[in-house]
């Protein structure tokens, strides 16, 4: 369903241009947890980006069941995000002036297809999904580090994307909350057939991902599936 | 639209105070401009009470045959239906008061020099329920102790070196033309806001000048005074309505309104309303410096904010949007805060009055001088505008760095710290 052919993406810093992906090819099919590994500066953010519409690559394709990404204009590019990709920070990146439910509902708000009463019952699901009941009327700065993240879970996978795009989803958790998460993104992955992608370092994220593809000077040096 | 407001507003709450002072700003300004406006107005308004109550009144009545000659202030072509056109008057419910007057040109002398000037002969039992002049004056108005009492200009009695108590020798044509001169004593000096009035005038009474001028009551002016209205505008309608109603009844009479009669002030009123339009809306521009440093600080706070929105499809329009309501709202606090506030000033001007001599003394506006206590007006049209100004300031101001919010590399905003 997704498929990268041959992504380059330069920089200009100055009066250098630095190479950030060097001919990234590769197929991500439905379904998959997948996780991208590499040091830094290997590209793995560069590539989420461009797999999550934010940039665009300097040359080489995306597509995202037959449509081109490259060819696409800021405001179908905002509208292809809108609709299908959802993103999970290391940082949880929650909207402090909302609440629990709020936070959650956003995607659905801003996408404006869904009545109120669709949308309460599909937010209602999703906290019980991540495990927040009783929480939803609560601001980010009343919730842990973990809940935190469960928010940010629910509130990726509420509008049913095609692809969850998760940048160092554990990074801030201890290990037992980071496992508790990384089980839950599985448990949902299972269930649901949401596709997967991090771009991380943790281990424990590698534990759980059924394909690995690791990073090195912006391309894939080695992509394996468990 | 939903969630954008509901952003804007859970913003604005949650940086209360940057929100309250953004708002106390725009409302000094308002509360400034509609306090400034008033007063202005006031000043304006109690110059034209000065002119209406010294020399203009409400309304003046002449014959038609009296204006073409007015330069030369003949003692001819006198209001032959003085009867009829008082008891229309007196029916009048607008009219409050009115006197009868007849003008005429002469010498006064002090036995060794002579100066021209314009007399006045007046009624004095009614003059007063018109004109003010009686506040005006050193000594006393007509007080009928003896025989040809004259009443004259300050500046003229120093011309003349005399003073209350002295006698004055006034030349006139009669009405016949024959040349005439007297003695009269001086029971009054008016010292009042016009130099005109104190420099080159003086006031005898019928009694007097139906001997001295052959007059035989002959009445060549009507002046009248219409209820004082705390809007200027009604008022000069109302004058104007009287006008009209007297030109219908009596074909042969025309009348003038203050604001024919002091057209060059009115002129000069207009250009400095101008200045004092710009200066306030200076205030308000100072104001909006206030709003648009808020809503660039609250983007500046808010960029990782941003970014999220953007990730989650939100069109850099709608985050424009959401900026620029943060904006409208503070401006809709601060132009109500402002409008409150300034109403009640307004209030305090319009009922308790601006005691401006205690403060500064005598006041030129628009060469006519104003003094005593000013009072404000209700000027509901600039109250309105200054209301909508705010809150269209406050909303443009915060277009800019809504603007720049709109346009931010969604990837540097998540970035962020």
């Amino acid at each position: 369903m997704l498929v990268l052919e041959n992504i380059k993406k330069a920089y200009r810093k100055g009066d250098q241009i630095f190479n950030a992906l060097n001919g990234v090819t590769a197929e991500i099919n439905k379904g998959e947890f997948m996780a991208i590994v590499g040091p830094s500066g290997s590209g793995k953010s560069t590539l989420l980006n461009i797999l999550g519409c934010l940039d665009t690559p300097t040359e080489g394709n995306v597509l995202y069941d037959g449509a081109e990404l490259g060819k696409m204009s800021e405001n179908e590019l905002s509208s292809y995000r809108k609709k299908h990709i959802a993103f999970i920070f290391q940082s949880y990146n929650l909207i402090p002036v909302l609440t629990v439910r709020e936070n959650i509902e956003l995607p659905l708000v801003i996408d404006k297809v869904r009545t109120k009463k669709e949308i309460s019952q599909k937010v209602m699901l999703m906290i019980e999904a991540v495990g927040l009941s009783g929480l939803q009327d609560r601001f980010p700065r009343e919730l842990s580090g973990g809940q935190e993240q469960r928010v940010a879970i629910a509130r990726a996978l509420v509008k049913d994307p095609l692809l969850v795009l998760a940048d160092e989803p554990t990074a801030n958790l201890d290990s037992v909350t980071a496992e508790e998460i990384i089980s839950l993104m599985k448990g949902i992955n299972k269930t649901m057939n949401t596709t997967f992608l991090f771009s991380t370092h943790d281990p424990l994220v590698q534990k759980y991902a059924q394909r690995i593809a690791v990073l090195k000077d912006g391309l894939i040096c080695s992509d394996e599936r468990k | 639209m939903g969630a954008l407001l509901k952003i804007s507003i859970r913003n604005i709450h949650r940086h209360s105070r940057r929100t309250l002072s953004s708002a106390v700003t725009i409302a000094a300004g308002l509360t400034m401009f509609i306090f400034m406006n008033s007063m202005y107005k006031g000043m304006d308004y109690a110059a034209i009470d000065n002119m209406i109550n010294l020399t203009t009144s409400s309304v003046k009545i002449h014959t038609q045959s009296y204006i073409k000659e007015k330069k030369s202030l003949p003692l001819d072509y006198g209001i032959d239906t003085y009867d009829s056109l008082t008891a229309y008057l007196a029916s009048n419910q607008k009219v409050k008061s009115f006197t009868r007057r007849t003008e005429f040109l002469g010498q006064l002398s002090n036995y060794t020099d002579a100066l021209p000037v314009v007399g006045t002969v007046v009624d004095p039992s009614s003059d007063t329920t018109v004109f003010n002049l009686h506040k005006y004056l050193e000594g006393e108005f007509f007080p009928g102790k003896s025989e040809k009492e004259i009443i004259i200009g300050r500046s003229l009695a120093r011309e003349l070196n005399v003073s209350v108590g002295d006698f004055v020798t006034l030349q006139a044509l009669t009405r016949y033309e024959s040349h005439n001169a007297d003695e009269f004593i001086i029971t009054g000096l008016i010292n009042s806001s016009d130099p005109n009035l104190n420099k080159n005038t003086l006031f005898i009474t019928y009694q007097d000048a139906n001997i001295f001028l052959d007059l035989d009551n002959l009445i060549t002016e009507i002046d009248l005074q219409v209820f004082r209205n705390q809007n200027l505008n009604i008022m000069t309608q109302e004058m104007e309505q009287v006008g009209t109603s007297i030109e219908n009844h009596f074909s042969n009479l025309k009348t003038a309104t203050f604001k024919e009669l002091g057209a060059a002030f009115f002129e000069m009123a207009k250009q400095k309303q101008s200045f004092g339009m710009i200066f306030m809306l200076l205030i308000l521009l100072i104001a909006s410096v206030g709003i648009f440093n808020t809503v660039l600080m609250s983007v500046y706070e808010r960029i990782r904010e941003i970014g999220i929105l953007r990730s989650h499809g939100m069109r850099g329009f709608d985050v424009m949007i959401m900026f620029c309501t943060e904006g409208f709202i503070t401006g809709l606090l601060g132009s109500t805060l402002g409008l409150i506030i300034g109403s009640v000033a307004n209030s305090f001007l319009i009922y308790k009055g601006f005691p401006l001599e205690a403060f500064a003394g005598n006041v030129n506006t628009t060469g006519m001088p104003v003094w005593g206590t000013i009072y404000g007006e209700w000027n509901p049209d600039v109250m309105f505008f200054a209301f909508i100004f705010g809150v269209v300031t406050a909303t443009l101001a915060g277009l800019i760095p809504a603007y720049k919010a709109s346009k931010m590399n969604i990837i540097e905003t998540l970035r962020f710290v």
